[in-house]
């Protein structure tokens, strides 16, 4: 899977939880750019991500995420 | 009340516990929401809508999934972070409802249990249905 691949299901599991196709997800989107992305809808997309991934977190590295690309990268780092 | 660490806690776990609704429990729930609805307030508006009786605030009855969570399914180390509920039948006072939950899944990462929550009332009859996540603090 390429990282471009991983992005793309990244954004989906996005407008998923936040119930909005025309959000525009890319590598430097963080929480303040999401008025709902709060601790609880992170805990919501953490999971997601596990799910559609299949893989599990640890706390601390999800935790040291400082925006989406850094996700996505830690998922590759993963898969 | 419980007290089980969210290791100790498998998926299938099941805790239930019964409740009767009286008339008190409906005036503290008005006096506390301000919910003056003759549905759950007028025995004689009510029947006029085809209810044989108030009507049980859905919410009074959603309450209960919080004393599942907190006292039961984990207890005292329970922290609820999201409900999702469903009032499928009236509650009326004087019903024995039985709240159960059973862990459908759970998240390490962040010591999570999914818990689906049916409350049913004395007939077997499944009044509510509700899909819960309640974190289990250390």
């Amino acid at each position: 899977m390429t990282r471009e691949d991983i992005m793309e299901k990244v954004r989906r599991i996005f407008r998923d939880v936040f119930d909005d196709e025309t959000l525009v997800i890319t590598d430097s989107t963080n929480s303040s750019d999401i008025e709902d992305w709060d601790s609880l809808e992170h805990i919501t997309l953490v999971v997601s991500m596990e799910k559609e991934f299949d893989l599990k977190f640890d706390l601390k590295e999800v935790n040291k995420l400082a925006n989406v690309g850094e996700m996505v990268d830690l998922i590759a780092s993963k898969l | 009340m419980n007290e089980y660490t969210y290791e100790e806690i498998e998926t299938g776990h099941i805790e239930s516990f019964t409740v009767t609704i009286t008339e008190e429990m409906m005036d503290s729930f008005c006096a506390i929401t301000g919910d003056t609805n003759p549905l759950h307030c007028d025995g004689e508006y009510a029947g006029s809508k085809g209810y044989r009786g108030r009507v049980v605030y859905g919410m009074l009855t959603g309450s209960l999934l919080s004393t599942l969570a907190g006292v039961y399914l984990p207890g005292k180390r329970s922290l609820i972070q999201e409900v999702t509920i469903k009032f499928a039948k009236p509650v009326y006072i004087g019903d024995t409802l039985t709240v159960e939950g059973v862990v459908e899944e759970k998240n390490d990462t962040f010591s999570l249990l999914m818990i689906k929550a049916t409350i049913r009332n004395s007939s077997g009859e499944k009044v509510c249905r509700a899909k819960m996540q309640v974190g289990v603090n250390g």
